[in-house]
């Protein structure tokens, strides 16, 4: 069954100068215990879709979409305090750079405390308290922190950023989420305890059946944990379907680029060489160029390229190019 | 291959008053060792705490080493000879957006850059600065831009200009390339390849990523606690490190 499922949403920012479409039409769907990658490089609008799906964007940004279901309710035609009631039980949100999104005004324990929602709590009222605490200590430990009593009660800025990093986690697990997103969970992090929270992510996925959309733009460390994959580009998806089926045979030119870019997809590659680049940069949101926002960058775009192309199935593989690098000869 | 810089046995503690006669002391390099030839990269990893970061202080004469020496093509190098070996030794910083100044002009700054160091005249420094924007593939017309008008790709070969405008014979690069996108990365790696085929820069890289180490650096340092565990050739280490904690390392970043 499919517990989101998006179709053509679109997100906009009110500026003075107009309507700036910083997402522009993206789909994506998420089953039940699926893990999805969602990959982009800044500015491509991945945070923002984030943040749409657990409604926190501010009032500047315009969030339409034709079906932006969860579980079969339209979360956007709902009316505000059942949407957060909705969310709040089922979603939950790992944020970028946890040692700035934790209260550095309170200690660890209060915050967790805090994250537990009473229906989870069993036993009478006078043991709630008690009951409490332990969830927190189980919870702690769920996450790989040993050391409970110590960190209980530090305060975030006395702690490392891995462990601020897993007590998110731990914050975001407590209410036994049905989907969980993590947004860019390891750009702080060293790559042993890299390796370390992605099993985590994993465990959770394979014991609790929990969903992951795990938002990065490292393709390389995603594509080991993922089952199936989104590639966004400046806003607008270029990409999607089965991790290995897009490692193995990427059919846009901008999915192609991002893999052999990164030298670990190209055992073959001699030590020293230049790697594959587009040239350019990334486009800035007030000077999006039209159609295809890669046209500029694109090694074979067309003059058919300033037409925003469609979103493209073969099997169960999206893509959204004019001349997809399908090997075929087609035009 | 000539040998351009090598440390012998450096040494830094830290220490920290804690009370009117206590002190703690934090050992934050031991006994560090390495030789780095022209022309070559070395690559320093290791988690947060390892010494890293105090590595590249020592070599570039922000802090002083306790004890030990550095060696700059045969010579030692002191902390009062800072300005003559400026010119040989730049740093790169992790983040460009945050390193460069805001309220100066791209020209400006590097001008800074050549007035604080070199004997030119005004005429010849307007020369240089546009020989080294167009080596980085820039336009003249960005010597009258500010930081903020560079998009984050651009801002880091502005970065790299103002390293390699004095022409320095090792760059140091600590945590440059972790925070770029992908595509980006990718094209500053091939600059820095590029550069270093053709004037034989040696780069000093310190960072997390192990899967791009691989790919561009001749050797490989591995510290841990401030102790070298394992120095050698990339393959060599990524094939056979020596200690329990490279071998965990390299295997989290490529299993």
């Amino acid at each position: 069954m499919l517990l989101l499922d998006i179709k053509n949403l679109t997100i906009e920012l009110k500026t003075p100068d107009g309507l700036i479409r910083a997402v522009d039409r993206v789909n994506l769907s998420l089953r039940e215990g699926e893990t999805r990658g969602l990959v982009g490089e800044s500015g491509s609008g991945k945070s923002l879709i984030a943040k749409a799906i657990v409604g926190v964007l501010n009032k500047r940004w315009l969030v339409n979409a034709d079906r932006f279901n969860w579980c079969g309710q339209d979360l956007l035609r709902l009316p505000y305090d059942q949407q957060r009631k909705v969310i709040g039980r089922d979603i939950a949100m790992i944020y970028q750079e946890p040692s700035r999104s934790l209260d550095p005004t309170a200690a660890i324990l209060e915050q967790l405390e805090e994250a537990i929602p009473d229906h989870l709590l069993e036993g009478p009222w006078w043991k709630r308290a008690y009951m409490r605490r332990r969830k927190v200590i189980g919870l702690l430990h769920k996450v790989g922190v040993r050391d409970h009593q110590a960190v209980l009660q530090s305060y975030p800025y006395q702690l490392s950023e891995g462990v601020c990093q897993k007590i998110m986690i731990a914050m975001a697990i407590a209410k036994a989420p049905k989907l969980l997103i993590a947004d860019e969970p390891t750009t702080a992090l060293e790559s042993t305890t890299q390796a370390q929270l992605f099993r985590l992510l994993a465990s959770f996925n394979q014991l609790k059946g929990t969903s992951v959309l795990l938002i990065s733009h490292e393709l390389e460390s995603i594509a080991r944990y993922t089952q199936s994959l989104s590639v966004l580009y400046c806003g607008q998806l270029v990409e999607a379907g089965e991790t290995a089926s897009i490692i193995k045979h990427p059919y846009h030119p901008y999915t192609h680029a991002l893999i052999k870019s990164v030298p670990e997809f190209q055992p073959n590659l001699q030590p020293k060489t230049p790697l594959y680049a587009l040239p350019g940069s990334i486009p800035v949101l007030q000077h999006l160029p039209i159609g295809c926002r890669l046209g500029p960058r694109c090694p074979n775009a067309r003059k058919e390229c300033v037409k925003t192309p469609t979103l493209e199935r073969l099997q169960n593989h999206y893509y959204s190019c004019h001349f997809p690098l399908t090997g075929k000869k087609d035009v | 291959m000539n040998t351009l810089l090598e440390v012998k046995d450096l040494c830094k503690t830290y220490r920290k008053q804690t009370g009117w006669f206590s002190q703690r002391s934090v050992i934050a390099l031991e006994n560090i060792s390495f030789t780095l030839s022209e022309g070559k990269t070395l690559a320093i990893v290791g988690e947060t705490g390892s010494g890293k970061s105090t590595l590249a202080k020592l070599l570039v004469g922000i802090e002083k080493p306790d004890s030990g020496d550095i060696l700059l093509a045969g010579q030692h190098v002191k902390i009062s000879h800072y300005r003559q070996y400026n010119h040989v030794i730049r740093f790169i910083f992790q983040d460009a957006a945050k390193s460069l100044n805001p309220h100066q002009k791209i020209g400006q700054m590097l001008d800074d850059v050549l007035r604080f160091s070199t004997v030119l005249d005004p005429q010849q420094r307007k020369l240089k600065i546009r020989q080294t924007l167009k080596q980085l593939g820039l336009l003249d017309e960005h010597s009258e831009y500010y930081p903020h008008m560079f998009s984050g790709g651009q801002l880091q070969r502005v970065a790299l200009a103002r390293a390699l405008i004095l022409d320095p014979k090792l760059l140091i690069l600590d945590e440059a390339l972790t925070a770029l996108d992908p595509s980006l990365r990718a094209q500053i790696v091939n600059l820095l390849l590029e550069l270093q085929q053709k004037s034989g820069l040696a780069y000093l890289l310190i960072t997390n990523h192990l899967r791009l180490v691989r790919h561009i650096a001749d050797d490989l340092l591995v510290l841990h606690q401030g102790k070298a565990l394992d120095y050698g050739n990339t393959a060599h280490v990524f094939a056979h490190a020596e200690h329990d904690y490279s071998r965990k390392l390299i295997n989290s970043a490529i299993t």
